[in-house]
């Protein structure tokens, strides 16, 4: 045990004293949380749309105030004798609503009168939104004009009480925010602990570590120590981000969200030392690193696209990306409060893959030998 | 500019990963990404147990949305449900719900959708209401006979999806990956290489040769760019087999904005090495960069869901430029009067970091 504690203490020292390793692992990760938690949202406001208003009665101006005044669009101009496809084109517009001539009679008549919504479908999420919002706005349009609701009128008998549980105000941030969180630990602590190690193997230090009395074990685990401090160290400063601007508290019982933050430390710099043990070439394994740590975690662990999207051939890869279970577990904490109940098995998970990558982490460092 | 050609052909293991490497990626990512939302999880509370809330029950349940998962006792049950992760929606039908019906009154079901990714819970939202408003069509037709006198007008809107009418996810994000893995993989080989070149002290040498800098530098750029040339035909041809991406505009014009795009690529991979010592560095260099022009690229994500400020900072980026493009030729059909702007864009990012490159190359010889 003191042996390990000793080899945490040197792997730490070594840190410390480099400056651009000590930027790099708090620094960056705060920089991209900030900027990356907002910029990769799916959600849009503001989105351009034109309106081609051939009947140009008070009745369609009050329709078009409908959208100008709902956050979700931005109403441009467009002239009535040119096709909106040309405004899709050329990237001006997302959406068209086209007013029919006579809309201004129709309404005033009490009939239905056709309203044309063209969507850019070029984008299929963003089109679905553009639809839905405008469908929203089109029924509250109906509703404030009393064409509905009044004798079980157009909208019918039945009305859906919608609420959003959790994340009430469509707060994206609130989502992609824990997700980038993840992200930057399943990226920074193995990069670094990858380095240490492959360092060890390129400038063949590791032959000293094997004539000394030190175990293998005792190696390995004093190195993941190291990382797992520096890990748990970005893991505080990215908390208080999450809690100061993201506006994020704990929503129920922390202890599985703190036992699995230990474990995916763990996970994380076992699987960086196992990269570094593997590959024993400092930029090699970096990009190892980094092809695991950022693209499996950012593309199949549901960051941002829900994992049951994910067709069922490719689907069993995110069950070993380990970074899934605990964007589970970091949201179900900050946002659900499932607790326990909820989360054993994620947390059960993080812990086996930890395990998992230590094995192999042993593995590789007895075959370095042969290598060095 | 022989020497770098051979260099290339010899390292068989660059070779395949700057080919296989990026299809493979391609076609994981087009695949496996999507945003869509299907086969929802929704739960049911029902008090009523008559046989029109039975019926509005399934309706729910026949649309490929929702996937009923479970009826509950009680609002508590479901509420349990719901935050352990069970369920993505729940729909709470009131004990009045059938005599209400049968009477001609109006009633209220609730629904309750897990919030916690936003972007699907606006869309299952926009989900429930259409479904219900149909089912309330249907009704509708069964009560006529109400007196038309005194009703007000109304707005039936008909929304209608062009170019891509049956909302196929995977055009935009493979038209985005492809831009992405040009630009990414471009400016890694060419960091390589340069870098190579550096900690091998090779570099005098080339500085001593009876050339110019920036001869030295396009033969250095010209190997890479062919190599790279043919991943972009590879992806080209899987975009329109594999994800069956109509190519409605020129073919040659996104060929070109797709060359620009890689010759960009290899000014960012330059530009890097020219700023960094070692690999090492010049890999850290590359982390802080690449997410960032990844997630400001609009190639995964609309580009109006970034905040006001962060907008227009994507003009600088290449990725979102060849994205606009590839989208807007294939699958809209926009010829170059829309895109030149795109174009004109890559070009000027291109010379810029070109020209930024061969300066800082030539300022090392000091």
């Amino acid at each position: 045990m003191r042996r390990i504690l000793e080899q945490t203490r040197k792997e730490l020292i070594q840190v410390v004293r480099d400056k651009r390793a000590m930027l790099m692992a708090l620094g960056i990760p705060v920089v991209l949380l900030l900027l990356m938690s907002q910029s990769i949202s799916l959600t849009v406001n503001d989105l351009p749309i034109v309106v081609q208003d051939l009947d140009g009665s008070t009745a369609s101006r009050v329709f078009i105030d409908a959208f100008r005044a709902s956050i979700t669009f931005r109403v441009i101009a467009w002239p009535v004798d040119e096709q909106p496809e040309v405004a899709f084109k050329a990237n001006a517009a997302r959406a068209a609503l086209i007013i029919p001539r006579n809309f201004g009679r129709d309404m005033a008549r009490g009939q239905g009168s056709p309203v044309q919504l063209l969507v850019d479908g070029s984008d299929s999420n963003t089109a679905q939104l553009v639809s839905a919002y405008a469908k929203e706005v089109t029924s509250a349009y109906n509703q404030s004009t009393g064409g509905v609701g009044q004798h079980a009128g157009q909208s019918g008998p039945i009305h859906a009480a919608v609420r959003l549980w959790y994340n009430p105000g469509r707060s994206s941030n609130k989502f992609y925010g824990p997700g980038i969180f993840v992200l930057m630990l399943s990226l920074f602590p193995p990069l670094l602990a990858s380095l240490a190690m492959a360092k060890e193997g390129e400038e063949k230090t590791i032959l000293q570590v094997y004539v000394s009395s030190i175990s293998a074990h005792e190696f390995l685990l004093g190195k993941i120590l190291a990382s797992m401090v520096i890990g748990l160290a970005q893991w505080s400063v990215l908390m208080i981000l999450l809690f100061r601007y993201f506006g994020l508290v704990i929503a129920g019982d922390p202890t599985p969200f703190l036992i699995a933050t230990v474990l995916y430390m763990f996970c994380v710099a076992a699987f960086g030392t196992m990269a570094g043990a593997a590959i024993p070439e400092q930029a090699s394994a970096m990009q190892a690193v980094a092809l695991f740590g950022f693209l499996l975690v950012f593309l199949l662990a549901g960051l941002i696209f829900p994992v049951e999207n994910i067709p069922v051939g490719v689907r069993w890869i995110s069950n070993i990306v380990w970074g899934r279970y605990y964007i589970e577990v970091v949201r179900d904490a900050l946002l659900q409060g499932g607790g326990w109940p909820a989360m054993w098995s994620q947390v059960a998970s993080v812990g086996g893959i930890g395990s998992l990558m230590y094995l192999f982490a042993w593995r590789k460092m007895r075959r370095m030998q042969l290598e060095a | 500019m022989r020497k770098e050609f051979t260099q290339i052909r010899r390292d068989s293991r660059l070779m395949v990963t700057m080919t296989i490497q990026p299809a493979v990626q391609l076609l994981l990512l087009g695949f496996a990404l999507s945003a869509t939302v299907t086969n929802l999880k929704l739960g049911i509370v029902d008090d009523d147990q008559s046989i029109e809330s039975r019926a509005l029950v399934n309706a729910l349940g026949e649309s490929k949305s929702f996937r009923l998962t479970g009826t509950y006792g009680s609002v508590n049950g479901l509420a349990r449900a719901l935050s352990r992760g069970d369920l993505s929606a729940g729909m709470v039908v009131p004990y009045d719900y059938g005599r209400n019906l049968k009477r001609g009154a109006d009633t209220t079901v609730q629904v309750l959708l897990n919030g916690v990714n936003a972007n699907t819970a606006s869309i299952s939202q926009g989900y429930a209401q259409s479904v219900i408003e149909s089912y309330n069509a249907g009704l509708r037709s069964n009560r006529a006979g109400e007196s038309q006198i005194g009703r007000h007008g109304f707005v039936v809107l008909q929304p209608a999806f062009l170019y891509n009418p049956g909302l196929e996810g995977s055009w935009f994000l493979v038209t985005g990956v492809f831009g992405l893995l040009l630009l990414l993989n471009a400016s890694l080989v060419a960091e390589t290489t340069m870098i190579r070149e550096r900690e091998r002290g090779t570099i005098e040498q080339l500085l001593m040769l009876p050339a110019s800098t920036a001869e030295i530098v396009i033969a250095k750029i010209a190997p890479l760019f062919a190599m790279l040339c043919l991943m972009v035909v590879i992806c080209m041809l899987l975009i329109k087999f594999a994800f069956q991406v109509p190519f409605h505009g020129s073919f040659t014009l996104v060929t070109c904005g797709a060359a620009l795009c890689l010759l960009c690529g290899i000014g960012v991979g330059t530009t890097i090495a020219s700023f960094s010592k070692s690999a090492k560095q010049s890999m850290l260099l590359g982390f802080f960069v690449n997410p960032l022009l990844f997630s400001l690229s609009g190639s995964l994500n609309p580009v109006e869901g970034m905040p006001k400020w962060m907008q227009p900072l994507t003009v600088l980026n290449p990725i979102h430029h060849l994205a606009t493009i590839a989208r807007g030729c294939l699958i809209k059909g926009s010829g170059l009067s829309d895109l030149w702007t795109n174009f004109f864009a890559l070009a000027a990012l291109t010379l810029g970091l070109l020209t930024l490159s061969i300066w800082r190359f030539r300022g090392q010889l000091s």
